[in-house]
């Protein structure tokens, strides 16, 4: 193993982990705070990969504003505490479905692309200016397009959420 | 310097997991909470095969996708919201999720 | 990079026209907030102008071939803007009387439609993702748009939760293909690095075409995913439903021609079957849960699903043979077209009936004939065309797609054939219960229901298409002919 396999070792077996407690913690904070646990890891994994960009943007974005977010909706809905408040009945079935998926995935990529046999790839490092280049040269459009997106989710998002002086 | 296979199986793990919570979990938010691991996954899958295969477009693909990440996020959580107020709950079991 | 500014003209016009009924309703007084529609109403009829003035131009790709408008894109867009007019002429009174937010929900509807017409023309994963985010995530603010009442939240929650995981399942597949083939986001591309990929690497492969078949089967309401449609189409306002029924599932279709027809045409003998269970099961589920509806809109919701089974059995027509391909294609798109028009049409009805009747059973059809007896034709013509009876243009959709089934040949085409005639049949019963009402029983009201100019000219003309498909199939079949994708059963 290098040193970059050992250290997204430790990131992957900490992020896993924090992500297997976000969907069974029984307190519904303790939940986002493990979420935060697993983006910084899955930033870190950009990191080891040479995403630097990505890494960031996932850091500011997920970690700074989409579990803030959550916190929010946890707060303001007063999200109940306790695995029978939290869980369904169908937590079984879920663990279920859950194993075999993953069951299913690692060996289908065992099968096409064996652990034994895999080369360590020589890391892409993608500078921030090549990222930016790349998005405002080839992807122009779908960058107007998530900039009508977001727009559209703003908007919506105010209007629903505000109380109105009628109701 | 990281075998590929072995990043793609810690997406694999958090995608599993992201079924799991969505399958098991009947608070809302905490079902999107589930469903955001599952994007995460797609990026991991998306930067390793970018990095592997030294190519820009899949970290270009994962960037948007976590811009759209958060507006569903903010359109959840305003949704959300407003179904609180009309019905103190937002177990979606109770809202019939699997009714016929 | 080359931009073809003429080919993006109706994206554009579409866009400049969302921004402009965002801030001329800032500017509108409290009683003239309605004028955000006529000004969007003028925007989606310069956009279809756009669409006109593109006809005959050929083929042409901007962004390195990512976006292509050619025949098939401009069918389809000119289907959605159509669609954009007659649900615009369907909201006015509804959002104008109900108390709505009205400059924003303009706005919202009009950004669905963008990615609605960016939809045909995404020949790349990463747009193809993106237009059809841009579809559903206004959908699940419009869904929730009745604010005060519990029924539209939850239809909000439901449609916005099945929605962001179908997406989340979708991208998966979509993050396995790009690595799988080395790369590729161009459909045409993935199609060529598909056929090259072999042995272990191929199992992955299939997995990969699966999450994403799961994630458009949540998209246009196949069985079992479907159990979010009935409730999410109850609980929105009748003309958002309308929206989500027609453009919305229209638009996932769009998408997932492109891509099992283009970019997976190679791997039919891994997808066919999934599409042939997906079919049997979807159109006869629906059908069956149909026949116990007594709420309009959730019959039309079920009859949704059954017709998305009938769309979805041109799929499992595909195989190594182009011709046969081609015909379960031209099938595919006239069926959707049609489908398109009758239950806008439906829809349409439902609407004026809401006007009184906000529940909208069964029995509140009753006496329509003396009530409103435009309306009451209308929805009579409407229920036999979705049922495939004649003279209607539901017929000649049916007979297409039951042609290209028999066309197919082998032990599955005429098996498929059968389920969809037997299917049909049964589905004639529960299309006939509204008829009933409406010319059989009288109304416990029968004073004159008001109906909105608009709204009766939507079925009025919605009506007239479908006769006149009958009567002259072949221009609506020419239509379909022309519209051949690039590198079709390739």
């Amino acid at each position: 193993m290098s040193a970059q396999e050992y250290a997204f070792t430790v990131l992957a077996v900490v992020g896993g982990l924090s992500a297997i407690a976000v969907v069974t913690a029984r307190n519904v904070v303790h939940a986002a705070l493990y979420l935060v646990v697993t983006l910084l890891s899955v930033g870190g994994v950009y990191l080891l990969l040479g995403a630097e960009f990505v890494a960031w943007v996932q850091i500011l974005i997920y970690v700074g504003a989409i579990v803030i977010l959550f916190l929010f909706g946890l707060m303001l809905t007063k999200a109940p505490i306790g695995r029978d408040t939290l869980d369904n009945q169908q937590r079984w079935l879920g663990a279920l479905v859950g194993v075999g998926v993953f069951a299913g995935l690692v060996f289908l990529i065992q099968e096409a692309f064996p652990v034994q046999d895999a080369e360590r790839f020589e890391t892409f490092h993608a500078t921030t200016d090549a990222v930016g280049e790349s998005i405002f040269r080839n992807y122009v459009l779908p960058f107007e397009a998530v900039s009508f997106l977001l727009l559209a989710a703003l908007i919506g998002a105010i209007v629903l959420a505000r109380k109105d002086d009628a109701s | 310097m990281i075998r590929l296979p072995l990043v793609l199986m810690f997406s694999a793990l958090l995608f599993s997991a992201g079924v799991y919570g969505v399958l098991a979990r009947r608070n809302a938010v905490m079902v999107l909470m589930a469903i955001e691991l599952m994007l995460n996954a797609v990026n991991v899958n998306l930067v390793a095969f970018s990095s592997s295969l030294h190519q820009m477009s899949g970290q270009v693909f994962a960037l948007f996708i976590i811009a759209v990440a958060a507006a569903e996020v903010g359109i959840g959580l305003a949704i959300v919201i407003l179904l609180f107020r009309t019905r103190e709950s937002i177990n979606v079991d109770e809202v019939n999720l699997l009714k016929w | 990079m080359n931009i073809d500014y003429h080919a993006l003209l109706p994206e554009f016009i579409l866009a400049g026209t969302i921004l402009l009924v965002l801030v001329v309703d800032v500017f509108l007084p409290e009683r003239a907030k309605w004028f955000a529609m006529p000004i969007g109403l003028i925007g989606v009829v310069g956009s279809l102008a756009g669409v006109l003035s593109l006809i005959g131009a050929g083929t042409r790709e901007s962004f390195g071939g990512t976006y292509v408008v050619d025949e098939f894109a401009l069918l389809f867009k000119g289907f959605f803007l159509v669609t954009a007019v007659v649900v615009l002429a369907l909201s006015l009174r509804y959002f104008r009387e109900g108390g709505f937010y009205q400059g924003e929900y303009y706005f919202l509807l009009l950004t669905s439609f963008l990615g609605c017409v960016m939809m045909p023309s995404s020949r790349d994963l990463l747009l193809l993702f993106l237009a059809l985010e841009l579809v559903s995530a206004p959908g699940f603010l419009m869904a929730a748009f009745r604010k005060g009442d519990v029924k539209s939240n939850e239809a909000g929650v439901k449609f916005f939760i099945i929605g962001v995981l179908s997406t989340a399942v979708m991208l998966f597949g979509m993050s396995l293909i790009y690595g799988v083939t080395g790369g590729a986001t161009k459909l045409a591309e993935i199609g060529v690095a598909l056929d090259g990929v072999s042995g272990e690497m191929e199992t992955l492969a299939f997995a990969a075409i699966l999450f994403v078949v799961v994630g458009f089967a949540f998209k246009v309401s196949a069985v079992p995913f479907q159990f979010w449609a009935p409730d999410t189409y109850e609980g929105s306002p009748v003309p958002v439903a309308a929206f989500l029924a027609v453009a919305s599932s229209v638009a996932g279709f769009a998408g997932l021609l492109q891509l099992m027809f283009v970019a997976f045409a190679g791997q039919h003998e891994f997808w066919v079957p999934i599409f042939a269970f997906l079919s049997i099961a979807t159109m006869t589920v629906g059908n069956l849960v149909a026949l116990q509806q007594t709420q309009v809109v959730r019959l039309l919701a079920y009859s949704g699903i059954a017709q998305s089974g009938y769309i979805l059995l041109t799929f499992a027509l595909v195989t190594d043979d182009a011709a046969s391909n081609r015909n379960a294609f031209a099938a595919a798109v006239t069926y959707i077209l049609i489908y398109g028009v009758m239950n806008l049409g439906a829809f349409a009805a439902t609407v004026a009936v809401s006007r009184r009747h906000p529940t909208l059973g069964v029995a509140d059809f009753a006496g329509l004939r003396e009530t409103a007896p435009v309306i009451a034709v209308g929805m009579a013509v409407f229920m036999i065309s979705l049922a495939g009876v004649p003279p209607t243009g539901g017929f000649w959709g049916k007979l297409l797609i039951f042609q290209a089934a028999i066309e197919r040949g082998g032990t599955l085409g005429p098996a498929l054939a059968v389920v969809m005639l037997v299917n049909s049949v049964a589905s004639v019963f529960y299309y006939l219960v509204v008829p009933r009402q409406m010319f059989l029983r009288d109304a416990a009201d029968p004073s004159r229901l008001r109906v909105p100019a608009l709204v009766t000219a939507v079925v009025a003309v919605a009506m007239v298409t479908l006769v006149a498909i009958f009567v002259l199939p072949n221009v609506f079949a020419r239509l379909a002919e022309i519209s051949t994708l690039v590198g079709l059963g390739a």
